[in-house]
């Protein structure tokens, strides 16, 4: 890669800055269409990444007119990202108004990284583990017993997606109209708003690290009489979930050190088979 | 039962169809309660069809894909064990006992998918580059019909080969391959927010991190409560350090004004 494309690249700011209202009503009902396949292509490397660009591709395309914006912000939303799958819709009605006045990437990211954690937690709370088991929870109860009713099934699905599509529209409006809304307040303040964002950004990161990743020893090492369970005795008691911190440190050290994320992902993977079977896992 | 080849076909068209809803678009036929229903249907027992999807509807109820964890795959768990339990006129609870050696399986497949997508992604940056939103849009069109292609398969060999040469190909597996696939899907979100960190951390940020991860450790407070708290330190942040010079000497005034006292 060219010296001069990277120093492009590396600034945040998009080249034309001229604002124009392109995005529509319709716009954003597209957006929710085209966000059901958020996962399209999901993988271990950006997760999300992929699916989420190509729901705000079309919008995208409408926004960037210059030609060097436009690969800038496709190349930004291909960063990793992960949510809930029905509440991604408010933050890809926020992005848009954001790329929409052509705020930097820098605040862009920010937005995405602060909001994606949070709503990843609803979303679960919400349509996981409320939602779904109310309206599964009925139609099994129907479609069970002596005499079950072919209709148990259909009035999940019915009750199901009432409440998911509302959602979707919902939140993708709701998300648009307050970015435009708070854009418009917080124009001169980009870099301390970007800076603001980092902060709670970088927070939930580090509540994720330790909720999300899945890292416990199942060793014990027998001394005579005596066995340790490494996990329980010696790494908890020291400082619970310290594995999975150590493990995100080793592959942040290790991207630095310009190894590629295929290469840790499958390091990975043979790190976990070899570790079952040998019992360490 | 004798089942017609149509009749799998049909079967394995349905699984292809729920394959992609599981990840896209999430209508949420792909439930074992809906599978009850339309495989049911389709082999023409819809009574038995009905009662064990939402016999597994309800095991499957607690295997949610909550965040990072890896539970065992009930959409193919559903397909198998509605079909087993009307094809070898299974008891509901027995049809479950088959469906989740399978529904283990297909999770650790799926593992491999999520993997095998995972280089495509440096393709994207590099067509992301030449903005060519076409081959980013194929991408996912290629991620779904991978998923839908799969799920089929996994449905079609065991219903058509019959399910004890099936369970035995299923069993033949070491379950410690099986559960090293498990053990490293759990891992993976790693490298995700290692990257994340690469482009957002900052020496200013160190502290913000740790503090996240340490609130969620020992204090187990909610991925909410932890945005809310870091938006509470943002704002100050963005108000105490204002660009304008007045916030700061008014900070040294005070200072003086204390010592002098």
């Amino acid at each position: 890669m060219a010296e001069s494309n990277a120093a492009v690249r590396e600034n945040p700011e998009y080249q034309d800055q001229s604002v124009k209202k392109v995005v529509t009503s319709s716009d954003l009902v597209t957006m929710v269409w085209r966000s059901l396949f958020l996962q399209a292509s999901f993988n271990y490397e950006r997760m999300q990444a992929c699916g989420w660009l190509y729901g705000i591709l079309p919008v995208l395309k409408k926004i960037h007119t210059n030609k060097e914006d436009l690969s800038k912000s496709l190349k930004m939303h291909l960063e990793f990202f992960n949510t809930h799958p029905f509440l991604v819709n408010f933050i890809m009605g926020l992005v848009v108004a954001m790329e929409e006045s052509k705020k930097d990437q820098n605040t862009i990211r920010a937005i995405k990284v602060a909001t994606m954690g949070p709503l990843g937690g609803i979303g679960d709370a919400l349509c996981w583990l409320t939602l779904l088991p109310i309206t599964a929870g009925l139609g099994a109860s129907m479609a069970m017993g002596p005499d079950p009713n072919p209709a148990g099934p259909i009035i999940f699905l019915v009750l199901f997606n009432i409440a998911h599509f509302s959602l979707r529209f919902g939140l993708m409006r709701y998300g648009y109209y307050t970015g435009v809304k708070a854009i418009a307040t917080m124009k001169e303040q980009t870099k301390k708003i970007s800076h603001a964002a980092s902060i709670i950004g970088l927070t939930v990161v580090g509540g994720l690290i330790a909720s999300m990743i899945k890292l416990k020893l199942a060793w014990v090492i027998v001394v005579g009489q005596a066995s340790i369970a490494l996990q329980e005795k010696v790494f908890d008691a020291i400082m619970p979930n310290m594995l999975p911190f150590a493990y995100t440190l080793l592959m942040y050290y290790l991207l630095k050190k310009s190894y590629s994320p295929v290469k840790l992902i499958l390091f990975t993977i043979v790190f976990g088979i070899a570790g079952k079977g040998i019992g360490i896992f | 039962m004798d089942v017609t080849f149509i009749q799998i076909l049909m079967v394995t068209l349905w699984a292809f169809v729920i394959g992609i809803d599981q990840f896209n678009g999430l209508f949420h036929i792909h439930r074992p309660l809906v599978t009850g229903l339309v495989v049911g249907w389709i082999l023409g027992d819809m009574q038995t069809g009905l009662i064990t999807g939402a016999t597994l509807e309800l095991v499957a109820m607690g295997m949610v894909p909550l965040a990072g964890a890896q539970p065992p795959n009930m959409v193919i768990g559903g397909v198998i064990g509605v079909s087993f339990a009307i094809i070898s006129k299974l008891p509901p609870e027995a049809a479950v006992a088959i469906a989740i050696p399978f529904a283990i399986a297909a999770q650790g497949c799926v593992t491999l998918i999520f993997t095998a997508f995972s280089p495509l992604m440096h393709k994207a940056d590099r067509w992301a580059d030449e903005g060519n939103t076409g081959a980013l849009a194929m991408i996912n069109y290629a991620g779904m019909f991978t998923h839908g292609a799969f799920f089929a398969l996994v449905t079609f060999l065991p219903i058509y080969f019959g399910a004890a040469s099936a369970q035995s190909i299923v069993e033949a597996v070491p379950a410690w391959i099986l559960g090293g696939l498990g053990v490293a899907g759990g891992m993976m979100p790693a490298i995700g927010f290692a990257m994340l960190l690469k482009i957002m951390l900052k020496k200013e940020y160190i502290a913000f991190l740790l503090v996240g991860f340490i609130l969620v450790t020992y204090f187990k407070i909610s991925i909410l409560g932890l945005a809310v708290l870091g938006a509470c330190v943002a704002l100050y942040d963005f108000y105490a350090h204002g660009s304008d010079d007045n916030g700061g000497s008014r900070i040294k005034q005070g200072v003086r004004t204390n010592g002098g006292i």
